[in-house]
């Protein structure tokens, strides 16, 4: 009734979540706390689980029924993060003989060391020849770690995914993965969108071939430094993506091939697959608040290329940044709306007990309430009470996504002014021509395909389409000069060829074709 | 005379310059009797002996405005005996008929590709003739059975644009294929598709200008002026800047000096057009910031004399649109590469020493007079002097008192940029005074010598390596025989990479090698690495790269300005050859067994230092 017919519904009446409203739109669940690296790591968590089990992007038991069983590595995890390595460092200055340094590490590692049963540290030594060396690699491989300056606690710091011995779940303090803080499930999505994406065998292949069958210097240091047999594991089921197809996913998948297709050190392209995420991400949850409520256009992504002044380009990148935050709450509440709205709803309240029929369509179609509603027994009261809850609800963490992916991918940012607004880092505008141009292209046609797949209106000739949509004037030159902004910045940094008279070609130095 | 002035005028950078249009030209000199500056295009002959084959192939030509399009298809429509009165017409499109040994040939001519293709909004099918013609162009092209010709004249956008719009079959997406690879890939023709591609903007600027120069000081409309003795107070005499600044232009030093600069935009991929240096040409003449619209006419010339404002009108600070207000210089394109090079403001201290101490200073004394007090027109005139004494005395404190010597102080450096003889470039060292240090040394001893096919020598072959290094490396490496490859570990990219992954010597050994190549059709140097005879990556280098990475191996940093597009060029470079290094490493495959993990240090004194840790698996 609520929902499209491509939309599934979760079975049962028990959902882990208080309510089945973010859920149901977007699915359990995109979340804020979960930047785009966390995601990607939680993804190859379950791929590298699910391809064990050689079932890679297959969901054989139906939609939402995936279970897996991450690693937790905690020899790896207590060496590299629960030591201090300044104190490491230390020791190996120290004169001592080489055979002492080993044995006082490891008795501390023992004392200090946590959610280990064998806390056996001996296995590095036949490794090393000597301390000093162990405690260089251990600098090396510690400097390339995730999350390393931050202050998160020691088990929510990762292991750059040199190889599938370098991944592990998230844990908290009493090393259980209980609280889904930094691993929230949003790397569950990432990977059913994969497993219902059309290209997705082609992906699951290169994924393998690109980055995880790869032997590499790190792949096998890191292996080394933990012992053969691991402890437990414990199963946990995924996520809940509640469509069975959608365009979105077609457009992530197809995106990451691009990546995954170029001629580029392995470890290179991650940080391309880390920042798609969490633009596909973004705008899969604009696309489907804008299914909600019947908007009839994409969201304009309109971006300034930064500027040294004001300009109207950044003030109306200002608006349609400021739109499209909001965007998420209005389809909140249109959810809550159309329940008012239908047919069910309006039959319920003609019913004897018009209270309880409504409360019952609620838990329900929303799984809400949960507890008894001790107010009055009113049902127009009772739906106003599920708005309230939900608003609330989704302020807190599925609202911020927007923003919080958007500024740790390089695309929204205050740079230049103290407003949000969609301003796109080199970094960013690099991925974006390593994922759309093929070996090379006229910057007309990137900036159309741009817009095509993403809304993104950077030149005059974008705006002049979006406008055909939405009413407006259109200042032309404000557009042009933004372009020609663009066209510097990619000239400074290497991928735009100038040839003249506005005529230039964007460049992908890594496309495969090139200089075979 | 006046006429002459007049007309040449029309040439530089005033708002009715009409003389950047063929057409116009063509039609004032008429009007005038006066000859327009002419010379032999460069391309003249190759574009010609397309039509003078046996069996010839159609021509585009293309290339940034003012570079000569409609001038060279006027030539081929006379040569092939066009009607001179057709051609006057304002039609974009004409056509003849020629025979030749296969037999009698149509040549379409669209001398004006924009004017003719059909405008922005509309289609090719709205305009079935065109679309026509357009077609038996791409069937010509792709098909040796056809008797239709083309030359076709239009800017690169132009040309893009109209072919990608136009849906042809499959004749007409080939010809765009063709044309796009033809531009974006820098070639005159391409296997299998019958057609010359002249891309007029890879032609050399500095080529241009000797050609330029030569006719336009030569011209005869300048024997005209000088012709008479005029005194000291009169237009073209002793005084008059014109006169001055004309026989300044005639000295091979100053040309040479101008040419360089264009040698140096050649070398940086910026392209002067021929109308862009003969504005650059007037302008050093004729400017004058007290004059209309700034460009001298012969009745500016007195109230200048007599306000004794002559030095303003100095060729040296003309050559940079000195005169020019800065939002007009911006717009003009010479003057906006030439800025690059921020002559008048780089400076050293022994010049800045010799300017301003220079009259009163023993040892800076033989330097003064050599360079300023010899010459009293531009150096040391009264109002130089008087400034001068006045910025040192600080009787004068007001900001504007020091705007005033600081902007004599720029126009100084400029003069002497074109002042300091050949002999004692070094001395004075004469490339100090742009931004660029290494240019003179990067137009001589790699350009112009590798032009000739000789070597670079070791030395500056090995700075460059030591800069790369330290790119590659983000540690101040002073070792210029290997290039080293590092990673972070886990990102090519990383600013500090100190994991080792190997080195390719510089100095030939088992088919490694680094050496600095010259591509004589594209006139650029490249920097190639080798890991063997035949797998190697290049990087162009272009005058930027070679002073980033000089600067970098001799002070270790340099200024912001021009640092970032270079070090992600030279990054780029990286990634390239660490690619090339992986494919290489599955070939040969890794030990069993153990594995070696190299960490780059630095000693004390700078050397490079690979700790080789060893894990056993």
């Amino acid at each position: 009734m609520i929902s499209g017919a491509n939309r599934i519904q979760p079975k049962g009446d028990k959902v882990e979540p208080s309510m089945w409203i973010d859920e149901a739109i977007w699915g359990h669940r995109i979340h804020d706390e979960q930047n785009p690296w966390f995601i990607y790591l939680e993804f190859l968590n379950i791929f590298v689980y699910e391809d064990s089990q050689d079932r890679v992007f297959e969901e054989p038991d139906g939609f939402n029924t995936l279970v897996y069983a991450p690693e937790r590595r905690l020899h790896l995890r207590n060496i590299l993060f629960n030591y201090p390595i300044a104190k490491l460092e230390q020791m190996a200055r120290d004169n001592s003989r080489d055979n002492e340094r080993w044995r006082i590490w490891q008795e501390e590692m023992k004392e200090n060391q946590q959610g280990l049963d064998h806390h056996k540290f001996e296995y590095l030594q036949e490794h090393f020849e000597t301390f000093e060396d162990f405690v260089e690699v251990i600098k090396v491989l510690h400097s390339t770690c995730l999350e390393i300056r931050s202050n998160k606690r020691w088990t929510s710091k990762f292991v750059f995914p040199y190889c599938s011995e370098a991944l592990f779940e998230d844990l908290n303090n009493r090393m259980q993965p209980g609280d889904r803080r930094f691993f929230g499930r949003t790397g569950e999505l990432l990977y059913l969108m994969f497993c219902r994406s059309n290209n997705k065998y082609r992906l699951r292949d290169l994924l393998k071939e690109k980055l995880l069958n790869q032997e590499t210097i790190w792949s096998n240091i890191v292996k080394c430094l933990q012992p053969h047999s691991q402890g437990d594991r414990q199963k946990k089921s995924a996520g809940f993506l509640p469509y069975r197809k959608h365009v979105t996913f077609d457009k992530l998948a197809d995106d990451w091939i691009s990546i995954l297709e170029l001629k580029m050190p392995g470890y290179d392209l991650i940080p391309h697959l880390v920042s798609l995420a969490g633009l596909h991400m973004l705008l899969y949850q604009q696309e489907l608040a804008r299914e909600e409520i019947g908007s009839k256009r994409p969201s304009y992504v309109i971006s300034e290329i930064v500027a040294p002044r004001k300009t109207l380009v950044r003030e109306l990148s200002i608006e349609s940044y400021q739109e499209n935050n909001t965007l998420s709450l209005k389809a909140v509440n249109r959810f809550v709306d159309k329940i008012r709205e239908s047919c069910e709803w309006q039959e319920a309240l003609t019913r004897n007990a018009p209270y309880q029929e409504a409360k019952d369509l609620l838990v329900r179609t929303v799984k809400w309430p949960r507890h008894d509603y001790n107010e009055e027994l009113d049902p127009d009261k009772l739906i106003e009470a599920l708005r309230r809850d939900a608003n609330k609800r989704h302020r807190q963490h599925v609202g911020n996504v927007h923003r919080v992916y958007g500024r740790e991918i390089g695309l929204i940012s205050k740079r230049g002014t103290n407003r949000l607004r969609y301003a796109p880092t080199d970094e960013l505008l690099k991925t974006l021509i390593l994922t759309n141009v093929n070996r090379r292209v006229e910057l007309n046609q990137f900036l159309d395909k741009l817009f095509i797949k993403y809304g993104m209106v950077i030149s005059d000739k974008e705006a002049e389409r979006m406008l055909f949509t939405e009413k407006g004037d259109l200042d032309k030159k404000a557009f042009q000069t933004n372009r020609e902004r663009l066209e510097q910045r990619l000239c400074g940094v290497g991928l735009l060829r100038r040839l003249s008279d506005g005529c230039a070609y964007v460049l992908n130095p890594y496309s495969e074709k090139q200089n075979d | 005379m006046q006429k002459w002035i007049n007309f040449v005028r029309k040439y530089g950078p005033i708002p009715r310059n009409e003389n950047m249009y063929d057409e116009t030209i063509q039609r004032a000199a008429r009007r005038n009797k006066i000859k327009p500056i002419l010379f032999e295009h460069p391309y003249q002959d190759k574009v010609l002996s397309c039509f003078r084959v046996e069996a010839p192939v159609s021509v585009i030509l293309t290339g940034t405005a003012g570079d000569g399009k409609t001038h060279l298809c006027r030539q081929v429509w006379g040569e092939l005996g066009g009607e001179e009165d057709k051609w006057a017409s304002d039609d974009p499109y004409l056509s003849l008929e020629k025979e030749y040994p296969s037999g009698i040939k149509t040549i379409h001519f669209i001398r004006d590709l924009s004017g003719w293709v059909p405008q922005q909004g509309s289609e090719w099918s709205d305009y079935p003739s065109k679309e026509s013609i357009i077609n038996s162009f791409c069937n010509s092209i792709c098909s040796e059975m056809s008797d239709d010709i083309f030359l076709i004249a239009g800017n690169d956008g132009q040309l893009i644009e109209s072919f990608r719009r136009f849906n042809g079959g499959p004749n007409a997406s080939r010809t765009y294929q063709v044309i796009e690879e033809l531009l974006v890939e820098d070639l005159q023709e391409i296997n299998s598709a019958r057609l010359k591609f002249f891309n007029l903007s890879r032609g050399s600027s500095a080529e241009l200008f000797d050609r330029a120069v030569k006719a336009f000081i030569g011209h005869e409309g300048w024997l005209e002026c000088f012709k008479e003795e005029a005194s000291a107070g009169e237009v073209f005499g002793p005084r008059c800047p014109i006169r001055h600044n004309f026989e300044l232009l005639k000295t091979t030093l100053i040309q040479n000096r101008i040419r360089v600069l264009l040698e140096l935009c050649d070398h940086n991929g910026f392209h002067l057009p021929i109308r862009q240096i003969l504005l650059l040409l007037t302008n050093a003449v004729l400017g004058h910031p007290d004059a209309k619209e700034r460009v001298m006419r012969i009745a500016d010339v007195p109230k200048i004399l007599e306000q004794r404002q002559e030095a303003k009108g100095c060729l040296y600070n003309n050559v940079f649109g000195g005169n020019l207000s800065p939002r007009r210089r911006s717009t003009i394109t010479v003057f906006n590469y030439f800025g690059r090079f921020q002559i008048g403001y780089e400076t050293s201290n022994r010049i800045d020493n010799i300017l301003i101490f220079g009259d009163e200073d023993e040892t800076l004394g033989e330097s003064y007079n050599e360079l300023v007090a010899g010459d009293k027109f531009y150096g040391e005139d009264e109002s130089y002097l008087a400034a001068k004494k006045q910025y040192l005395e600080a009787a004068d404190e007001t900001e504007e008192a020091s705007k005033r010597f600081i902007d004599m102080l720029v126009r100084q450096r400029r003069g002497l940029f074109f002042k300091i003889p050949e002999d004692k470039e070094i001395e004075y060292k004469l490339w100090s005074l742009t931004v660029f240090k290494f240019a003179g040394e990067y137009i001589d001893s790699v350009i112009n010598i590798l032009d000739r096919g000789e070597r670079v020598t070791s030395k500056i072959l090995s700075r460059l390596v030591k800069g790369i290094n330290r790119i590659f490396t983000g540690i101040l490496i002073n070792d210029g025989r290997y290039v080293y490859l590092a990673t972070s570990g886990n990102y090519s990219q990383a600013k500090v990479s100190r994991i080792f992954l190997d080195k390719i010597a510089v100095h030939p050994s088992k088919g490694e090698k680094v050496s600095l190549e010259y591509d004589h059709q594209k006139r650029r140097a490249f920097l190639k690495v080798y890991f063997s005879p035949e797998v190697y990556e290049e990087l162009e280098l272009n005058l930027v790269r070679y002073e980033f990475l000089s600067r970098i191996a001799e002070d270790g940093a340099l200024p912001a300005s021009f640092s970032k597009e270079c070090y992600e060029d030279i990054l780029a470079f990286k990634s390239r050859l660490i690619g090339k290094y992986e494919q290489q490493q599955i070939d040969e495959g890794v030990d069993e067994g153990y594995l070696n993990l190299k960490v780059l240090s630095l000693t004390p004194k700078g050397q490079t230092e690979e700790k080789i840790i060893t894990v056993q698996l």
